[in-house]
C-alpha cells in the first residue's frame, strides 16, 4: 500500500458514505428510515440489490475459483433470471400493494401471528449469525495479505456501517450501494485490463485465450448432470432457481431493497435489471480469474498464495524438495505456454506440466496443514495479484471495492435485522401503542445492536474457523422452509395458518433429516424443504376441510 | 399507466419472455465459447 493507494481508498469509501448520507438527509420518520417513503427509482434499487448480493468474499473467491477450477461456477447463476421473473410477477405486487414493512408481516395477514413469529425467528437466527461471517471472512484474508490486525478490519467496517445506517436508514444504504457498485465495476474493469496488459510483450490476447483454454479454464458450460456438483447447467437452472427464489423473494435483507420502490413497475424493473445483468457480470469476474491464471503462467506465483500457510510449509525440511519440483514444473509450463501459439500440438506438454505444478502445490498444502487444518488457498489468489502486481492507485481502488462490498452486505443485513426486530417482534408483541418517533428510535437502537452483534460474532468466528461452516450450513437449513411457506401463501389460498405453521416445522425437520442421513448437496435442501412444506400444508388443509383444496 | 412496463415491451409477460430469451442466448453463447476455446 503506497500513499496514493491510501488516498484513493479513503476518497472512494468516504465518497460512498457521504453521498449516501447526503441523499438520506431528513430520515426522521419510521417509514423514511425503513422504507425511504417508497420513493426509490428502479436504478437505485437495482444497483443496491446487486451490491447486497456481491460480498467481499464473492469478489475475492470467485476470481480464485476460476483460477483453480475454471469458469463453470457461472452456471450457478443461471437460475437467477428465472427466479427474478417469478419474484417480479408474483411477489412484488403482493408485498407492495399490501403495504408491509417486512416479508414476514405479510404472513400474519395471510396466515396468523404464530406463523409470522416462527418465520421471523428463523430469519433473525440465520441472518444474525451470517452478519458476523460477512465481516469475518474478508478480514481473515486482508490480515494475511496486508498484515493489518483482524480486529481493525471487522471493527472498522462495523463502525462505518453503524455511522451511516443509524443516521440515514435505508435511503443512505441504497444510495451508498449505488456509488459502491460503480466503484466495484471500475475496479473489476481495471483488474481485467491490468491482467491482460501486464502479460509479457510477446504474449497477445489471443495467446492468453489459448493458454487459459489449454488449462481447461474457459469452461462456462457443463452439460453433464451431477447432483453432488452444483456447477453444471441443470443444477444451476433448477437448484440455483430455488436458492435465488428464497434469497430474493423471502429474505428480508433483499426484500427490503424493493419494498422502497415508488411503484410496482419500478420495483419489478430493479429485479429484471439484475436478471439481465448478473450472468454477464459473473462471467466477467470469472474471466478475470482466468486471465490472472494466464498472468501467473508467465510470472512465477508463490507456491501457496496464503502467506500464513506458506510460512508454515517453509519450516518443514521436506519443503526444499517440493520447491525444487515446483520451480521445475513452472519452468516447463511456461515454456509450453510460449510454444502454444506457434505449435498447437504442445497442448499435451502444457497439460502435463500443469498437472505436475498442481501436484507440488498439493504437497506444499499438505506440509502446511500439519495433518489437521486443510489449507484454503483460493481466497488469497486475487488479492496476491492485486497487491503485488497492480500499479499504484489501482490497489487502493480494488481495496475500496472489496471493503465497499463488505459494507454494502453488512449494512443491508443490520438494517433488515433491525426492521424485523422492531416491526415483527417489538411492535407486534411488546409495545403496540408507541408513536412514530418511538419506533424510529427503536429502529436506530436495533440497528446499533445488530451491528455490534455482528462485530462480536465476527471475533468469535475467526478464532473458530469451523464456525463459518456451521453458520453457512444454518443458512441453507432455513431457506427451504421459508420458500415453502411463501409458496403456500401465494399459490394455495385455501391453506390456513395452523396448516402453514405445522408445514414449516415439518419442512425444517425434513431438511434436518436430509443433512443427518444423506450426502445430498446443500443446494438441494431448498428444493426438499419447499416441497415438504407445500405437501404437508396441502395435506393438512385437505384433511381438515376436504372441500378446500 | 403507473405500473406499465417500458414501452418497448408493452406488456409485462412480454418483458418476462424477453428476460428468459436473454438467458437462453447467454447459455448458447457460453456454450459456443466453451466449444471454441476450452481444450
Amino acid at each position: 500500500m503506497r500513499a496514493i493507494d491510501w488516498l484513493v481508498m479513503a476518497c472512494a469509501l468516504s465518497g460512498v458514505i457521504l453521498y449516501g448520507l447526503w441523499r438520506a438527509r431528513g430520515s426522521n420518520t419510521t417509514e423514511k428510515f425503513l422504507l425511504a417513503n417508497k420513493t426509490m427509482p428502479w436504478y437505485a434499487m437495482a444497483l443496491s440489490i446487486m451490491a447486497t448480493q456481491a460480498s467481499a468474499v464473492t469478489f475475492i473467491s470467485t476470481t480464485g475459483q476460476s483460477y483453480v477450477d475454471g469458469m463453470r461456477f457461472v452456471q450457478f447463476y443461471f437460475g437467477l433470471p428465472l427466479a427474478m421473473v417469478v419474484v417480479a410477477a408474483v411477489v412484488v405486487p403482493r408485498f407492495l400493494s399490501s403495504g408491509v414493512y417486512t416479508a414476514y408481516e405479510y404472513l400474519e395477514r395471510r396466515f396468523d401471528a404464530k406463523t409470522r413469529s416462527l418465520v421471523s425467528a428463523l430469519f433473525l437466527l440465520s441472518r444474525g449469525l451470517a452478519a458476523g461471517v460477512t465481516l469475518a471472512a474478508p478480514a481473515v484474508v486482508m490480515t494475511a495479505i496486508l498484515g493489518w490486525p483482524e480486529e481493525w478490519t471487522t471493527i472498522g467496517v462495523g463502525m462505518v456501517v453503524i455511522a451511516y445506517t443509524v443516521t440515514g436508514g435505508i435511503s443512505a444504504i441504497t444510495w451508498a450501494d449505488f456509488v459502491q457498485m460503480l466503484i466495484m465495476t471500475a475496479g473489476l474493469a481495471a483488474a481485467l485490463l491490468s491482467a491482460v496488459l501486464l502479460l509479457p510483450r510477446d504474449v497477445s490476447f489471443s495467446d492468453a485465450i489459448a493458454v487459459a483454454g489449454a488449462a481447461g479454464r474457459l469452461n462456462p458450460i457443463t452439460w453433464q448432470f451431477n447432483p453432488n456438483d452444483q456447477f453444471n447447467i441443470w443444477s444451476g437452472l433448477l437448484g440455483g432457481m430455488f436458492l435465488m427464489l428464497a434469497y430474493f423473494g423471502c429474505d428480508q435483507s433483499q426484500v427490503q431493497r424493493y419494498l422502497t420502490g415508488k411503484s410496482i413497475a419500478q420495483s419489478r424493473l430493479s429485479l429484471l435489471f439484475n436478471a439481465v445483468a448478473k450472468v454477464p457480470m459473473q462471467f466477467s469476474i470469472l474471466f478475470i480469474g482466468a486471465m490472472v491464471f494466464v498472468f501467473f503462467t508467465f510470472e512465477k506465483p508463490p507456491v501457496l498464495f496464503n502467506p500464513v500457510a506458506l510460512a508454515r510449509a517453509e519450516k518443514k525440511t521436506e519443503f526444499a524438495g517440493v520447491r525444487a519440483a515446483y520451480d521445475k514444473a513452472f519452468a516447463a509450463r511456461r515454456a509450453a505456454a510460449l510454444a502454444l501459439s506457434d505449435a498447437p500440438d504442445t497442448v499435451q506438454a502444457f497439460k502435463s506440466a500443469q498437472k505436475d505444478l498442481d501436484a507440488t502445490r498439493r504437497q506444499a498444502a499438505t506440509l502446511a496443514s500439519d495433518g489437521v487444518k486443510p489449507v484454503v488457498d483460493t481466497n488469497f489468489i486475487f488479492l496476491t495479484f492485486v497487491t503485488r502486481h497492480l500499479p499504484a492507485g489501482l490497489v487502493g481502488l480494488l481495496l475500496a471495492a472489496i471493503f465497499g462490498a463488505a459494507m454494502s452486505v453488512s449494512s443491508a443485513e443490520v438494517n433488515s435485522l433491525a426492521t424485523v426486530t422492531v416491526i415483527d417482534v417489538y411492535k407486534r408483541h411488546w409495545n403496540r401503542d408507541g408513536d412514530d418517533r418511538h419506533y424510529l428510535r427503536a429502529s436506530q437502537w436495533a440497528t446499533v445492536f445488530w451491528a455490534l452483534f455482528a462485530v462480536g460474532t465476527a471475533q468469535l468466528v475467526k478464532n473458530l474457523g469451523s464456525l463459518v461452516v456451521v453458520v453457512n450450513l444454518l443458512g441453507s437449513f432455513f431457506y427451504g422452509g421459508l420458500l415453502g411457506v411463501f409458496a403456500l401463501a401465494f399459490f394455495f389460498p385455501r391453506v390456513k395458518g395452523t396448516a402453514a405453521f405445522t408445514a414449516v416445522l415439518c419442512g425444517e425437520a425434513a431438511i434436518f433429516a436430509a443433512w443427518k442421513f444423506t450426502s445430498m448437496a446443500f443446494l438441494w435442501y431448498n428444493v426438499v424443504g419447499c416441497a415438504v412444506v407445500v405437501a404437508v400444508g396441502l395435506g393438512m388443509s385437505a384433511l381438515r376441510d376436504p372441500d378446500s383444496t | 399507466m403507473h405500473d406499465a412496463p417500458p414501452p418497448l415491451f408493452r406488456t409485462w409477460p412480454r418483458m418476462y419472455a424477453a428476460v428468459v430469451a436473454w438467458l437462453v442466448l447467454m447459455i448458447v453463447l457460453f456454450d459456443l465459447f466453451t466449444r471454441s476455446f476450452n481444450r
